[in-house]
């Protein structure tokens, strides 16, 4: 306990100078701002903003990064409960409730209690951050090539359980990801896959060139077939304070979705998307009287808020303890991170104690910002809706452009992101999800490496996977979900929490 | 469920045996990339499990997809489901050309005979948002002009004056025209300004229009 405390107290001394405030305030700003924007995502704003940070010191370019993730989380919100519009996937829930409260001229009211709620869920997210850092290192430590590849099956069969729509399709574009991984010089042969003989492709694709074609070029294409003209009309926002009624009310959510919003973002396979759609269904099923929800109930707007800032934030815990990304995101971590030559992994805690605690502590800072820039800068972000969407998309164009060409110098990895972008597109158009393809892609390296130790030292035996206890305890876990997961009973309740 | 605006599973208007033609098409696309993949793959080794072979696991991982897409298309002949949504070719197409152009312009480029310049991003960044702005049929070339105008000073001025990044910005050529006294850098930031100021110039002189009806995107899958 003590450990935790001047550890805390070092990365506080680390995120609390000049330069890494300034960082973390300029990450929870834009983060803010792509999270107001619908249609720019933390993936392919931090896949533009990866070059920005070459010049930066390691700890201060991850403080950033992650302001722009937890800050959408925030940003998404806002533009939920005031105009009915999710910012962000995380917040599709929070327009339910919190729109109606606006409706009722309860916006403020709405807007402060995502914000508290969103703030006391950061911080408890942060502690257990820190304290579950230690003691997940050492488990690490222990895990050899057969329990990593374990873990990576487990994580990717939770991102198909979690994943919206058909689990055929979800299965499908996991293992398309993880053959795109495959692409490129085999590490141990050196020979060249499918590569079509083109020497750009030798080194495989990389990984912000795939995200930026999906998540930036693709979302465009799909976004041009869904434009509407809405009003959006200025509306009184009234006090932001909540009263002592509002608090009774919601205390008990908020402490709710943070406890499931952590445990679901552990998880590897994205687990922080659930949270607010676990809370909320959990909330309503508490209720003494359901009907409220839907009609402005301040529990529907308190739950899921707390959820998705606490996922948010825990998803860091297995990239910062066992290398693995649990999400897209994490995944762009792990490409700064790797630019700075920092191995993510068990050794980060050891070997750079000042970037792990450092951005610990960054981020409970970076929360406390974002209630002083979210609640009285309200009204500046509504503003930003007003930006049409046929101008905003040429804009969104550009900066993917120049941000992949400054990456590598490359004229063929910005022709890339246009290729993927249509073929994100045409994916999108048969009804495929594309977010797990990117999940398989960034763990199909590691799986595959993993997997060849692994039978290297079992000397080919498969057995290996279920005769190391832990290795096959996590082969079953995925082994049940996937199960569950395709029982029509269950199936069927999956399908209702995603459509409400 | 899904995200499609023409809801689930359309009145059955239905000719032939297919019953989803999202789910036929998707079948089919996947069947397709297997293919490839396993096309590409045919002459690596595939190894033991011992010893895995570059070719074992990308083959694997084919015949997984194949799987995949062969259960959809089974599935598109015995279950209803969505039909593919129509789409306009406009987006994609124009989309492609504005990165295209981007890419072929920001420096020299050559494909065969045909070469060009490298003309740097005060050309290819406006290139890429005029061309890219026709994506949508509400377009309109004042407030693209505008855009283009005053976003590439912008860039020019982050990427390359305070950030460093070794990106061309303009070509050789129209460095010459300038004193040669002046540095790189001067250059730079005196053709940000005059852009700014021609971006100031067209937004002054524009017609406006007030309005509260803007078209916002309307989804909640964005990641």
């Amino acid at each position: 306990m003590g450990d935790l405390f001047s550890n805390l107290n070092h990365g506080f001394s680390i995120a609390l100078t000049f330069q890494n405030l300034g960082l973390a305030f300029l990450g929870c700003l834009v983060g803010t701002l792509v999270g107001v924007l619908p249609g720019v995502g933390p993936i392919a704003t931090i896949a533009m903003l990866l070059p920005i940070t070459f010049g930066l010191e390691p700890v201060g370019a991850l403080i950033m990064l992650a302001g722009i993730y937890y800050g959408a989380q925030y940003g998404g919100s806002t533009t939920a409960i005031l105009v009915n519009i999710p910012g962000e996937a995380t917040s599709v829930v929070t327009t339910l409730d919190g729109h109606q409260m606006a409706r009722q001229g309860r916006a403020g009211v709405a807007l402060g209690i995502a914000a508290i709620g969103s703030f006391f869920a950061g911080t408890v997210a942060t502690v257990v951050i820190a304290a579950l850092g230690a003691p997940l290192t050492r488990l690490a430590l222990i895990f050899g090539p057969a329990e990593y590849f374990s873990l990576m099956v487990m994580g990717l069969v939770f991102a198909v359980v979690l994943a919206r729509g058909s689990i055929l399709k979800a299965i499908a574009m996991i293992v398309l990801g993880v053959l795109l991984s495959t692409v490129g010089t085999d590490l141990e042969t050196g020979q060249e896959r499918l590569t079509f003989g083109l020497p750009f492709l030798s080194d495989g694709i990389d990984f912000a060139v795939l995200a930026m074609g999906i998540f930036g070029v693709a979302e465009i294409l799909r976004n041009l077939d869904h434009t509407e003209t809405r009003n959006v009309v200025q509306q009184a926002i009234g006090r932001l304070l909540p009263n002592r009624e509002d608090f009774r009310q919601s205390w008990r959510p908020v402490l709710r979705g943070t406890t499931i919003g952590a445990i679901l973002g552990i998880l590897p396979g994205n687990g922080a998307v659930l949270g607010p759609f676990a809370s909320y269904t959990m909330e309503k099923k508490l209720a003494k009287d359901p009907s409220r929800f839907g009609r402005g109930a301040i529990e529907g707007v308190a739950g899921p808020e707390a959820a998705n800032n606490a996922g948010a934030q825990t998803s860091f815990i297995p990239l910062l303890t066992l290398g693995i990304p649990p999400n897209a995101v994490m995944a762009l971590m792990v490409g700064a991170m790797t630019i700075h030559g920092i191995v993510p992994g068990p050794q980060v805690m050891t070997r750079n104690p000042d970037l792990f605690w450092g951005m610990i502590a960054s981020m409970w800072i970076g929360n406390l910002m974002l209630l002083i820039i979210n609640l009285p800068l309200v009204g500046v972000w509504v503003r930003l809706l007003k930006v049409p969407y046929h101008l905003m998309f040429p804009a969104i164009l550009m900066f993917c452009c120049i941000g992949i060409y400054s990456i590598n110098s490359l004229p063929t990895d910005v022709m890339f992101i246009g290729l993927f972008g249509i073929v994100g597109y045409i994916l999108i158009k048969f009804g495929f999800e594309p977010a797990p393809l990117l999940l398989g892609f960034v763990l199909g390296k590691l799986l595959e490496e993993n997997l060849r130790r692994a039978l290297i030292l079992s000397r080919g035996s498969l057995d290996t996977f279920i005769e190391r206890p832990i290795s096959a305890a996590l082969l079953a876990v995925a082994a049940v979900l996937l199960v569950l997961a395709l029982l029509p009973s269950i199936r069927k309740g999956r399908d209702e929490v995603f459509v409400e | 469920m899904s995200l499609s605006p023409q809801g689930v599973a359309q009145p059955p208007m239905r000719r032939g045996p297919i019953r989803s033609t999202q789910n036929f098409a998707g079948g089919l696309f996947l069947l397709a990339l297997a293919a490839l993949a396993l096309y590409l793959a045919r002459n690596l080794p595939q190894g033991s499990l011992r010893s895995m072979g570059p070719a074992m696991l990308p083959d694997w991982l084919a015949y997984g997809v194949g799987a995949c897409g062969f259960a959809l298309v089974v599935m598109s002949l015995l279950r209803d489901g969505e039909a593919l949504a129509k789409s306009s070719l406009r987006g994609p197409v124009v989309v492609l050309l504005a990165i295209l152009a981007f890419a072929m312009t920001i420096r020299p480029f050559s494909l065969g005979a045909m070469g060009l310049p490298g003309l740097g991003m005060v050309v290819a960044g406006p290139l890429a948002i005029i061309i890219g702005g026709y994506a949508t049929p509400d377009v309109r070339l004042r407030p693209l002009l505008i855009l283009a105008l005053s976003l590439t000073p912008f860039c020019m001025v982050l990427f390359g004056d305070l950030l460093n990044l070794p990106i061309p910005i303009f070509p050789q050529s129209f460095a010459n025209l300038f004193p040669a006294s002046w540095s790189q850098k001067e250059i730079l930031r005196a053709t940000a300004v005059v852009m700014a100021i021609a971006a100031l110039a067209l937004f002054l002189t524009g017609r406006r229009r007030p309005s509260n009806r803007i078209d916002v995107v309307d989804h909640s899958g964005t990641m």
